[in-house]
């Protein structure tokens, strides 16, 4: 069967009649999904363990700085606070494409990524609709995991310095960092089918990411060239601005937190483009290769 | 078009080099070591638990994790005829923890390239850091093999490695001095073996005078439990293993 053929037995898929509508395909997955964690429902409770561990590694290591305080944006805070913060939001984040290609890696391990393909809903309806759950999923789970850390940890008490506009430049920051995560765990699960290896590539991602966030330090640390370089990473601006709203009343009218909301939104955009043009063929390629069940 | 698992070790490899440049940053900060009675600089210091994160991630993930991927794909049952559970548990986890040992030696060249100098030790030094590296795999290595009984009984990955893998990443004292601990903490953190071995580690390289008490004190510790571990281990493997075959789901899952 030539690639060509394939995309026609897919292109069939997307126009029959007996296609599934988006919502419909939607809801199926997620009742799916959902009786695969209850399955694993022992891992949800690990899963505060995990946080506070997580949580506690940025609460030690903000207490070594010298003097606990750090100065960035015109806005002083205690280190372990800032530190907290901008980590809080890189894991958080990075918690929505670990499960994205996680889910993806499972499937193809477990030979069923095949059958999801090729459901009578589209290739294209099931990889958005598989990455809005694990979107959802991460997002719910993770607030869920924080609240018991919050309590323990009163991180933010004292540190934070907002007013009604800064809350909701804060929110919108947070909305685009969720749609650029979204846009990039669909393109990299694209990606995962291809070339295998996504819990690899998943890490590799958020560890250049992390680094270049200056979760952990200001950003003045590093050489002028990484700086230069970090910025290209749109969490960069994403972690300055987050803590910008928080501790300096940053609000849409600076320039740190405009950018940023226009440096995820236009990387949200292009990476949408790019899997729209190219999940057709990574999939024709993968079927026609026969590496559908090669892992 | 797919990667190899070259690639993949490849991948894992530079992630930890990304965590050691990530601290180096950090360390640029000048965190004072002196104030927790440690007489090095913060690189010196979390340069010995950084690289040897990896390998810890490497031996308690091995046994467990290829037991499940032998599961999944329906090759359990062959390899019970052929191996014996210890057999397969030290060889599969030499195997990764050869390869992982690499990033030590990365770890190393990146302290020469960054700090401009090595760490000092003698031939004896040299001597003592082997065997508590021996001490710390052996230790990893019997708690991967009680997870890879639980594997083997519920056909399912508990996920409890990744927990623990965190749970050693914060409370060892890979990047912060365990003088920081109090209460709770303080107790998870000595219920950890790489707490026990890192001691040793620091006390061995880091400081001019070998505290021998304390290096003796904590390479029984991690003898003891990882006799006391892998017994309990072999024994919770032979009930899985046999349960599994007594109810025929070995491959299942």
């Amino acid at each position: 069967m030539s690639t060509d053929e394939v995309i026609k037995v897919i292109e069939k898929f997307e126009h029959s009649n007996f296609s599934t509508s988006f919502w419909m395909g939607f809801k199926a997955t997620f009742f799916r999904n959902i009786k695969i964690i209850w399955q694993y429902k022992f891992a949800l409770l690990l899963g505060f363990v995990n946080t506070f561990a997580v949580a506690s590694l940025f609460f030690y290591i903000g207490n070594l700085v010298p003097g606990q305080t750090i100065t960035q944006d015109g806005y002083i805070v205690s280190s372990v606070t800032y530190i907290f913060a901008g980590s809080m939001l890189v894991d958080i984040s990075t918690r929505i494409l670990r499960k994205s290609m996680n889910s993806f890696t499972s499937e193809m391990k477990q030979g069923t990524f095949e059958t999801l393909a090729t459901q009578p809903f589209g290739l294209k309806k099931y990889f958005v609709s598989e990455i809005t759950f694990e979107v959802l999923y991460s997002l719910v789970f993770s607030v869920i995991y924080y609240i018991p850390v919050l309590l323990i940890f009163p991180i933010f008490k004292g540190g934070l310095n907002l007013n009604f506009v800064s809350v909701l430049s804060f929110l919108l920051v947070i909305v685009c960092v969720i749609f650029f995560f979204f846009s990039l765990s669909l393109l990299a699960a694209n990606v995962t089918i291809l070339i295998k290896r996504g819990r690899e590539i998943s890490m590799i991602i958020i560890g250049v990411m992390h680094l270049l966030s200056g979760s952990l330090f200001p950003l003045s640390l590093f050489p002028e060239w990484l700086r230069i370089i970090a910025y290209i990473s749109p969490m960069t601006l994403a972690v300055q601005s987050f803590r910008l709203c928080l501790f300096g009343q940053g609000t849409l009218l600076n320039g740190i937190v405009w950018g940023s909301v226009v440096m995820l939104i236009l990387m949200s955009i292009i990476m949408l483009i790019l899997f729209n043009l190219t999940y057709k063929k990574i999939y024709s390629k993968i079927r026609y290769k026969g590496t559908m069940h090669e892992y | 078009m797919a990667l190899s698992y070259k690639s993949s070790y490849l991948m894992t490899f530079f992630l930890n080099l990304i965590t050691i440049v990530m601290y180096f940053f950090f360390g640029k900060m000048n965190p004072d070591m002196t104030v927790f009675g440690i007489q090095s600089t913060y690189l010196e210091f979390c340069f010995l638990g950084l690289s040897l994160q990896m390998i810890i991630g490497t031996s308690l993930a091995t046994v467990c994790g290829s037991i499940y991927n032998e599961i999944v794909s329906g090759t359990w049952s062959y390899l019970l005829f052929q191996f014996n559970f210890i057999e397969y548990s030290i060889g599969s986890t030499l195997a990764g923890v050869v390869l992982s040992s690499l990033s030590v030696f990365a770890a190393l060249f990146l302290a020469y390239l960054f700090m401009g100098s090595f760490y000092v030790i003698s031939i004896q030094e040299v001597m003592l850091v082997i065997v508590l590296f021996l001490l710390i795999l052996i230790a990893h290595m019997s708690i991967s093999m009680i997870f890879a009984s639980f594997t083997i009984y519920y056909q399912k990955n508990s996920g409890l490695v990744p927990l623990l893998y965190q749970l050693t990443r914060t409370f060892t004292g890979i990047v912060f001095p365990l003088s920081l601990l109090k209460g709770f903490p303080m107790i998870v953190s000595r219920a950890l073996p790489l707490t026990y071995g890192l001691e040793a580690l620091h006390s061995v390289i880091l400081t001019d005078e070998t505290n021998w008490q304390l290096i003796l004190t904590n390479s029984m510790i991690l003898l003891i439990s990882s006799i006391v571990i892998g017994i309990f281990a072999i024994f919770l493997a032979s009930k899985s293993i046999a349960h599994s075959k007594k109810h025929n789901k070995v491959d299942w899952y």
